[in-house]
């Protein structure tokens, strides 16, 4: 897998999201619990602005300074006795891991959930060496063992049901019990508990790599990632190389901002920091330790308009609020970052080619940016991104373009804008429908008539009454 | 106090009752109301399309309308919201930065201006109902207007206000994204008007034609009984 | 050990933020707020244990409250509670403090008590594997998210809040603190000092749990099922 996910096209990638009743059911309901959770944790800290305002200075500093962090990092785990590798691209990094697993002759390697690795594609790579790869998060070893890609950056599997589940289980484990979802984690715990045991090596995500210790901190609730990091002797950790804070104080911010947008937890079950070789006389822990630092396109991203996109902690509270999310889910995106924070930094990871529709998938209502606890202005990006597909880009339709450079006359100019008010019934007066209303617009207008009425302009404009209202006023005073 | 009216194309040309209410609603409150003619579009169709060039010729002309205005109010929260957008789309421009901010800093909406600027909370209409109340996503987010519509709301006589079910959600109107994204835009108002008929109100009330004009039509489409009305008709009814 | 391919990495980073390279000298600024400070601000001990109980609740947590008296008594009842045969505790110096260690040595004769013992390698994983319960002590504890945090080390492999079955906390009064804000600091202090800080730590909040089938709470999935925290004075 990498960023783009398949290759059906936007239209019917629409229609199949938004003709999948189950999807749409369950994504609405997880909304609004997401919503509740959210408001709720929030509102206990009565000040929810503060901790926004503190998340995004305390992003905005450390991106500023990306170069000195990354580099007091890399330091630390290394004098920890770790090996730290900084990959330029998607193949850099799984070249590398590649030879780490080889160098060990491993045979299996365990999994904790992590957007980057789906990014890069690093399970392919390892299935390539002929060597087993488990996803360890129960949502993404639903999805694994079913071969399909996540609908949802921090609950993965979001779009599937119990039921669906249950068949899987049944055809690629041979399950036998029921749908009830106590049971089917009972199995995935079962499972894969075997794996964690056997693996040789472990592979995790980074929440918060912490600079001044050169600790990662992992946020789960399962437990699966401690598993990972505690079980194999050796364990790589890949970091998308934004995903660090100064200090262990910083970490803690943005720690509670992370859990509360993304679950409506205080915290989360586990909170872990790790990193580097196990010590002396310790037993839990890998002896052989490595960090791989992912560029694979941020740093493009660097020192452009975009920069606060890099901001995001994938705590998914935008994609929680999106309206446009909950009726089409999250494959509609057609990248594994969906939702806002997707339509914005897909066609910056990916180019715009495959994904010139993502940035226009919103209605603009802001909500995103609201939801947003480091503050990214998620709607301004998704309209400076239209602007580039406009002017640089050249993608926009000629239609649209003819019909935008004839707004610019018509509202820069005041005549014509007013012989408009005046002409704007007439020439609408074939379609209109019981004196105020037209079912079924021409043009442009079709697309809004197919669902909904359209009203017919006024026989009289505002403009008209009040120059009416205003000689009447001075005939009166005369 | 004198205060020139900001109409919005939509309700120049499409809802002209919505302005004729708040000129009405404005010199009931002791103010002096002037119509600048010269006054066009905000230019939000095209400056959210992605066309700045364009919009920023209609902006222009906005600034060059209102130029001598001591106050502009307008009916509508995401056109007001969009002037206020200004001061951000010329920054660095010497020719018209000073202009934006000028506009964005004496512009209002009505139900904005009537409860800050000029500390009205009743009204003194009276409008017997069962009323629900959109708050639409530009008002809200963009321009912070949150309180201003419901207090205004609850003075009216006669007026029994009904929470509307998640209500901050947006109704899938967008501008151009009702026909660019036609089928999510149907998902979206779809269900705002279900969430509607959930209140058993009479009437949707809201602060912004763009909104009412998209869930009013579906409303109707789907047959159902309930009446939109922009807030000013409340507001203006005695 | 190694860090490969750096320089030009880093390089790359600082030109595309139009500068030089940012080798040193950076250092944190003074934040505008510090709302992290507010929470909890100002109560009592007694009130931050009210604080704990009520979230532990929240989080499916048992929540027992003694003395170093009746320690042994309510901890064994835990276990017993837990139909535990089997566990394994942390090596720690507390044991003893709190009583703890003769309790070990009677639970042995019917039980099976291990205590975590470095020069038995993994082994010391295989019998967590095994184990009905895990038993630690907390060394800090936030009492906003009913959060245990350990520094696993040598003698306390995090092996035993996570492999067994269920997992039981025991919490020093005195290492109740608001919330993770204060244990953030104490170990950046420490980092500061260049004091050796764990390897790993862990800050738990309750037993294990999933969401990812249909946003239904599974309480137990590939930790502990089940945990008990006992406070004590």
């Amino acid at each position: 897998m990498s960023v783009k996910i398949g290759e059906a096209p936007y239209k019917e990638r629409i229609t199949k999201g938004i003709e999948n009743d189950f999807m749409r059911e369950a994504v609405s309901s997880a909304q609004g619990r997401f919503r509740a959770g959210r408001l709720t944790r929030a509102e206990e800290l009565g000040n929810w602005e503060d901790w926004r305002q503190l998340g995004e200075e305390i992003r905005t500093h450390t991106l500023e300074n990306i170069d000195f962090y990354l580099q007091q990092l890399s330091d630390a785990v290394s004098e920890k006795g770790g090996n730290v590798y900084f990959a330029e691209t998607a193949e850099d990094a799984n070249h590398y891991i590649q030879n780490v697993v080889k160098k060990k002759n491993a045979k299996k390697v365990v999994k904790a959930k992590s957007m980057v690795t789906e990014e890069i594609g690093l399970n392919d790579a390892i299935k390539d060496l002929g060597v087993e790869v488990v996803e360890s998060d129960l949502g993404e070893w639903i999805l694994q063992l079913d071969e399909e890609a996540p609908s949802h950056i921090v609950t993965p599997a979001l779009h599937k049901n119990k039921k669906q589940i249950r068949e899987t289980f049944t055809k690629k484990r041979g399950y036998d019990q029921s749908d009830d979802p106590e049971e089917l984690a009972a199995f995935a715990r079962k499972e894969l508990r075997k794996d964690f045991l056997a693996a040789d090596v472990g592979i995790t995500g980074c929440n918060f790599a912490i600079a001044e210790s050169g600790a990662i901190t992992l946020v789960t609730n399962e437990g699966n990632a401690e598993m990972v990091t505690t079980l194999p002797d050796t364990v790589v950790t890949v970091m998308g190389m934004e995903r660090i804070v100064p200090t262990w104080e910083e970490m803690e911010v943005l720690v509670s901002l992370l859990t509360r947008s993304a679950v409506g937890q205080k915290l989360t079950s586990y909170i872990t920091a790790y990193g580097g070789a196990r010590l002396e006389d310790e037993i839990d822990g890998p002896d052989d330790y490595h960090l791989v630092i992912v560029d694979n396109g941020r740093s493009k991203i660097l020192g452009t308009e975009f920069q606060a996109a890099l901001h995001c902690i994938r705590c998914a509270s935008c994609i929680n609020v999106c309206p446009v999310y909950r009726h089409v889910g999250g494959h509609a995106y057609n990248s594994i970052y969906p939702g806002p924070i997707g339509a914005v930094i897909t066609p910056l990871l990916d180019g715009y080619d495959d994904h010139q529709e993502l940035p226009y998938a919103s209605t603009l209502c802001g909500a995103c940016t609201e939801a947003c606890p480091v503050k990214i202005p998620l709607h301004e990006m998704l309209i400076r991104h239209r602007q580039i597909l406009v002017e640089r880009e050249n993608k926009a339709p000629m239609s649209e373009k003819i019909l935008m450079n004839g707004f610019a006359k018509w509202s820069s100019s005041p005549a014509a804008y007013k012989i408009s008010t005046k002409l704007a019934r007439p020439a609408l007066t074939p379609w209109i429908k019981d004196k105020d209303r037209i079912e079924n617009g021409p043009g442009p207008l079709k697309g809004w008539t197919d669902v909904r009425d359209f009203p017919a302009p006024s026989k009289k404009s505002f403009r008209a009454w009040f120059k009416e209202r205003e000689s009447d006023s001075h005939e009166h005073s005369k | 106090m004198k205060v020139s009216l900001f109409i919005t194309c939509l309700s120049d040309m499409f809802f002209t009752d919505v302005g004729k209410n708040t000129v009405e609603i404005l010199e009931r409150a002791g103010c002096e109301v002037d119509f600048p003619a010269s006054q066009t579009c905000c230019g939000q169709p095209a400056f959210n399309s992605g066309y700045l060039k364009e919009a920023k010729q209609s902006m222009k002309q906005m600034m060059r309308s209102f130029r001598d205005s001591e106050y502009v109010v307008g009916p509508s929260g995401s056109c007001v919201g969009m002037l206020k957008e200004y001061p951000k789309i010329f920054a660095g421009d010497s020719e018209w930065e000073e202009a934006a901010k000028d506009l964005a800093d004496k512009s209002y909406e009505i139900t904005q201006f009537l409860v800050d600027v000029l500390g009205i909370t009743d009204v003194g209409s009276t409008f017997k109902g069962r009323v629900t109340y959109h708050p639409s996503c530009h008002m809200t987010r963009i321009l912070g207007v949150k309180d201003q519509p419901r207090t205004l709301l609850q003075h009216v006589k006669g007026v029994e206000l009904i929470e509307l079910p998640v209500a901050e959600d947006c109704c899938g109107f967008g501008g151009t994204f009702a026909v660019k994204n036609a089928d999510i835009s149907r998902e979206m108002v779809k269900e705002k008007s279900r969430h509607v008929s959930e209140t058993g109100a009479d009437y949707l009330v809201g602060g912004d034609m763009g909104c009412l004009m998209n869930i009013g039509g579906r409303m109707r489409r789907e047959g159902k009984q309930v009446e939109v009305v922009h807030i000013t008709e409340i507001l203006n009814t005695h | 050990m190694s860090i490969q391919n750096r320089e030009s990495f880093l390089n790359n980073l600082a030109g595309r933020l139009h500068r030089p390279r940012r080798t040193q000298g950076v250092s944190r600024p003074d934040w505008s707020v510090y709302p992290q400070y507010d929470v909890l601000k100002g109560i009592t001990q007694d009130e931050l244990v009210e604080v704990l109980e009520k979230q532990c609740e929240a989080i499916h947590t048992d929540f027992i409250h003694t003395d170093r008296k009746g320690l042994p008594k309510l901890l064994e009842e835990t276990i017993r509670n837990y139909n535990g045969k089997s566990m394994i505790v942390s090596n720690d110096s507390r044991n003893e403090e709190y009583g703890l260690s003769g309790l070990y040595k009677d639970l042995d004769r019917d039980l099976n008590v291990h205590i975590w013992d470095p020069r038995l390698g993994k082994g010391n994983q295989v019998i967590a594997e095994q184990a009905d319960v895990g038993i630690t002590f907390s060394d800090i504890t936030l009492a906003e998210s009913a959060t245990v945090t350990l520094f696993n080390n040598k003698n306390n492999g995090r092996s035993i809040s996570l492999l067994p079955k269920t997992y039981i906390a025991i919490i020093p009064k005195s290492t109740l603190v608001p919330r993770m804000t204060q244990a953030a600091n104490q170990i950046h202090e420490a980092t500061m000092k260049g004091e050796e800080v764990a390897s790993y730590v862990s800050f738990i909040s309750g037993p294990s749990n999933s969401a990812d089938i249909e946003m239904n709470l599974i309480v137990g999935v590939h930790g502990p099922i089940k945990a008990t925290y006992i406070l004590v004075d």
